[in-house]
């Protein structure tokens, strides 16, 4: 698939309008025209340069991905369902109290503080709590910034804006958190497409990548949430395994359970069109484990897939310090996890089809990747 | 005395030679000037002018004054009539004691208006005469005169200028001024109709409309003898020219160039509505062919064509030319050129305004050699700053938010230079009214953010019911008020909110911020020239619902204040300018576009124009690269 780049305004027809906008932050803070704003990317102004890293490293402009992952990542380790695997685990924080300030076990949490004592990072660019439970990318430099910020959001935190940012300043060692669209922008960055931004992305040191089913609209669950709750209240937020069927959402006055029936009309409209469930382009990405104890044991745990050699480093690393806890990965969990990631691919196919109704169209998908294009081509 | 007068300086001369005691209007060009002549002379003169908060009730002051058997005039301008013509209506009919003149300034063209609107019309559909001065002495010794009609038919009485009359000049013949000590008394002791002591209404309509129609058939009958009515031309002219006002100029210019003065006959009229029957008539008589040289609509063509039609059966069937026959266009300014062509068309003489060659080479000149202007705020005004933050604001807020503009120097919204915020402009006030409106839609489903603006003199003038409206009915709706410290459009002159009138005496102002508050709005105010605070505030009261204002405050920069002042010396860091290799795409240049940034063709970066720059030191906020240095003036 040929990657032709152009500028803000075929940006924003194929994929503002388009609706295919994940709200990541790639275009924002390249230039002054861009900006993000309440889970929404706006343009401020018109910008007419023919070719614009807004453009350019958007996750959902065409993108030729077989090549992007052949690239990246050692080939001998793709696999066609979740991407390259080095490794598959399950983790949780070894400390307690990293465990009950982060997402089920911690180990993201874990990771970024390690990378950041270590010096293998200076920067960490994670999801801040923000207000009414309007998320922002923030940078922090300290092992204690990370833990007070472990918890999932729910609504897409626009972090690779905030990479933007930082990386203009240039001089830094910068590790994010990323979810899936996120870990593809920044992967497209790596190519060095456009000269004047080629430099800024050797700063990029670390990407953990998160499981990620969808994002919700923030307006949409705002506007849910504040039927049910005072906003205030809310703690935090999960979504157990697919048979419960359920948000949870823990408030000061205890959980409260709203049906995904209620939740999915709150999904933002893009996720319906992603492909990538695991967080395929990441060093390591971390998700929630599934445990034949059932959830209430498996929600204090992580599953993990480490992807690169400086991923691996890292678990290794933060095994030997005695700082992630590990246990053995259940038989089928590995085959499960790559159902649901064809799940999602599939999903994403016949949705972009369902819209292109032209099976050799999936708009910014390309028809003939070898594992989203046989999806295309199979009927239903 | 012989001087040479602005057309509107001589309005105000006549006005000071009828011994006019009171002067109130609302500032419009091309009208401003005459108040602003009249409140220079007011003490020495002993007058009082006012700047009334709008038209309708300057002309309610004006005719108070008339009413106590003073005489005062009401200059406006064209749109400024469609204000008062509410209170006009029923002025016409109560009929007036002193002399009344109300002053239109019309502005054919839209030179400086949203629209080419016609006063004339509202002689006729209110019964009140009208005069069309058509030279500068005239534009003086009409006025004067049209005080004496006044009292005359004790009816108000309406002057009609032009924007090419009103601010060109001319040689004017000074006549004296009067020395008579004016006493106002207001008289209703009399029987209840009697004119000049009972009560003055346009009721009962049965006995004050037939009066009001015999007023109108007495002006008509001074208009026979009228010295404003003048023909030129041979006794059996080929061709009958009809015109009035500054088309006069016009056609006398082209009967010149075409040397048609033996074959053209040209009737100049003075007195426009009623028309003098007789007189009309009688020069109807001396050819078949009439042209009608008018501006904007056929008023003059139309009732010269009923006249015509009434008499046919003496004057017979004429041929007319003119704006329905299409000699002469229907809309825009005349001049002389273009009714030259009209005559060569009718008369078969040849004319061309240019040399066709030079014509070329002049518009290849034009062409490559002026620089691009665009429509623009000046340097360091507030409003492209305010708009600036309006634009930004509505962006982010992300539901299609608009701006319903309003009529003053920042209706320049609707285009690039206030980043095309504004999608609605209509009269003064209306920009809050229709919002007012808009935001009562959500009813159906009508999900877009709604905001209005309004400058300060705006404010009083016509928002302010608006914002009752507003309120009361729940309107979601943010109204950002453009506080300029005046006037501004119309040159700085004062309005309520100021603590100086129109005669430069102290006067209390009144507080927009808590005029508001006390209507029940809530209100914020802010420095224009803070954007991040500016544009935050903006998007903080689009989410809160009712009525919002936001009041902007930031003198003009072409204010008496401040012009000439730099608060800031700016000037671009050429190190840090990164010119076409930095990703802002010349925001500053392209988008910002004040005109005292500029791109520098030879180094390919922007710099400061440092004659133009008024120092304001916005574009330093708004400069991705921190290029734009920005240093506390010395």
């Amino acid at each position: 698939m040929e990657m032709n780049i152009m500028g803000q305004k075929e940006l924003h027809k194929e994929v503002r309008e388009a609706q295919f906008c994940t709200g990541c932050g790639a275009c924002v803070n390249l230039c002054p025209y861009q900006a993000s704003y309440r889970d929404e990317v706006i343009t401020l102004h018109p910008c007419d340069l023919k070719e614009g890293g807004c453009y350019a490293f958007c996750p959902r402009t065409p993108t030729d991905l077989d090549a992007l992952k052949k690239r990246l990542f050692d080939p001998k380790d793709l696999m066609p369902e979740i991407g390259a695997m080095k490794g598959f685990y399950i983790t949780r924080a070894a400390d307690a109290k990293v465990r009950a300030k982060g997402q089920h076990g911690g180990t993201v949490t874990t990771l970024m503080s390690l990378a950041l004592q270590e010096g293998v990072i200076d920067t960490a660019i994670l999801a801040d709590e923000g207000q009414t439970l309007l998320p922002q990318g923030t940078a922090v430099r300290d092992p204690a910034g990370v833990r007070k910020r472990g918890k999932s959001r729910f609504v897409v935190s626009p972090n690779v804006a905030e990479f933007n940012r930082l990386a203009k300043e240039g001089g830094k060692k910068i590790g994010i958190v990323a979810t899936p669209c996120q870990g593809l922008a920044l992967a497209k960055m790596r190519l060095k497409p456009l000269v004047s931004y080629a430099d800024r992305i050797d700063q990029l040191k670390l990407v953990i990548g998160l499981f990620c089913g969808w994002a919700l609209s923030w307006r949409n669950l705002v506007a849910l949430l504040r039927k049910k709750t005072d906003l205030a209240e809310i703690e935090g937020m999960d979504i157990p395994p697919s048979k419960y069927h359920i948000l949870q959402v823990y408030t000061k006055k205890g959980s409260m359970d709203i049906s995904l029936d209620e939740i999915n009309p709150c999904v933002r409209g893009a996720c319906w069109y992603c492909p990538d469930l695991t967080g395929e382009f990441s060093d390591i990405s971390v998700g929630s484990a599934r445990l034949s104890e059932g959830w209430e044991e498996a929600k204090g745990w992580n599953q993990v897939i480490v992807r690169t050699e400086r991923g691996q480093q890292l678990l290794d690393l933060a095994r030997e310090r005695g700082l992630l806890e590990f246990r053995e990965v259940p038989g089928g969990n590995l085959k499960k996890l790559k159902t649901a990631s064809m799940s999602k691919k599939k999903t994403a196919v016949k949705n972009l089809i369902l819209r292109s109704r032209d099976p050799q169209n999936l708009f910014y998908l390309d028809s003939k990747d070898p594992v989203l294009g046989t999806l295309a081509r199979r009927p239903e | 005395m012989r001087v040479l007068l602005m057309g509107n300086e001589a309005i105000a001369r006549g006005a000071l030679e009828a011994g006019v005691n009171v002067a109130a209007g609302y500032p419009g060009t091309p009208s401003s000037e005459i108040i602003e002549n009249l409140s220079r002379v007011a003490k020495e003169r002993n007058l009082y002018v006012e700047w009334s908060t709008n038209e309708k009730i300057s002309l309610e002051v004006a005719a108070a004054a008339s009413f106590a058997k003073l005489r005062a005039i009401c200059p406006m301008k064209q749109n400024g009539v469609n204000v008062a013509s509410d209170f006009l209506l029923h002025l016409a009919g109560s009929g007036t004691r002193g002399g009344l003149v109300l002053v239109s300034c019309d502005d054919p063209g839209a030179l400086s208006s949203a629209n080419e609107g016609e006063s004339r019309h509202f002689a006729r559909m209110v019964e009140i005469p009208l005069l069309e001065p058509g030279d500068f002495q005239e534009a003086k010794d009409m006025t004067k005169w049209a005080f004496e009609l006044s009292e005359k038919i004790k009816n108000v009485v309406m002057v009609r200028s032009v924007t090419r009359m009103s601010h060109a000049s001319g040689n004017v013949w000074f006549g004296g001024l009067p020395d008579k000590e004016a006493k106002a008394a207001f008289r209703f002791d009399g029987p209840l109709l009697d004119p000049e002591s009972g009560s003055v209404s346009s009721l009962p309509v049965s006995h004050s409309h037939p009066v009001q129609q015999g007023k109108i058939k007495k002006a008509q009958e001074i208009f026979e003898e009228s010295p404003f009515n003048t023909y030129q031309g041979p006794k059996k002219p080929e061709l009958l020219v009809i015109t009035s006002s500054v088309c006069n100029l016009y056609c006398r210019e082209a009967i010149h160039l075409l040397g048609l003065k033996d074959r053209v006959g040209l009737l100049k009229l003075g007195t426009t509505w009623p028309l003098p029957l007789k007189l009309v008539k009688k020069y109807l008589l001396t050819t078949d062919k009439i042209l009608i040289v008018e501006e904007v609509i056929p008023f003059l063509e139309e009732s010269v064509k009923i006249l015509a039609a009434e008499q046919a059966r003496e004057i017979g069937i004429k041929t007319f030319y003119g704006k329905k026959e299409g000699t002469i266009p229907m809309t825009g300014e005349l001049n002389a050129d273009l009714v030259a062509s009209a005559f060569s068309k009718i008369m078969g003489v040849p004319y061309a305004p240019m040399e066709p060659e030079y014509e070329k080479s002049s518009k290849a000149a034009g062409g490559s050699m002026t620089p691009g202007r665009d429509l623009t705020f000046c340097p360091g005004c507030p409003h492209r700053a305010s708009y600036w933050s309006i634009h930004k604001a509505l962006q982010l807020d992300n539901r299609k938010g608009f701006v319903c503009g309003d009529i003053g120097c920042y209706s320049l919204g609707l285009y690039p230079a206030g980043f095309r915020a504004v999608k609605t402009h209509h009269a003064m006030g209306s920009g809050l009214g229709l919002a007012s409106g808009f935001g009562k839609l959500d009813a159906f489903g009508l999900d877009q953010t709604v905001m209005a603006v309004c400058g300060d003199s705006t404010f009083f003038h016509a928002a302010l019911p608006a914002l009752v409206n507003a309120i009361h009915n729940r309107a979601n709706v943010t109204l950002v008020v453009f506080d300029n410290g005046g006037t501004a459009m119309t040159g700085f002159q004062p309005h309520p909110g100021l603590t100086v009138n129109a005669m430069g005496q102290e006067a209390p102002n009144l507080d927009i911020a808590r005029i508001c508050e006390a209507m029940g709005a809530k209100v914020e105010t802010r420095d224009p020239f803070e954007l991040e605070e500016t544009r935050s505030t903006l998007n903080r009261l689009m989410e809160e619902e009712g009525t919002k204002v936001l009041i902007l405050r930031q003198i003009c920069a072409l204010s008496p204040e401040k012009k000439g002042k730099k608060r800031y010396t700016m000037r671009v860091e050429e190190t840090r300018c990164l010119g076409d290799a930095c990703s802002c795409n010349r925001l500053c240049t392209r988008i910002f576009r004040c005109p005292g940034l500029v791109w520098d063709q030879g180094k390919k970066k922007s710099r400061i124009d440092e004659v133009i720059c008024a120092g304001c030191g916005v574009c330093a906020d708004i400069c991705p690269a921190s290029a734009i240095i920005r240093e506390e003036a010395v």
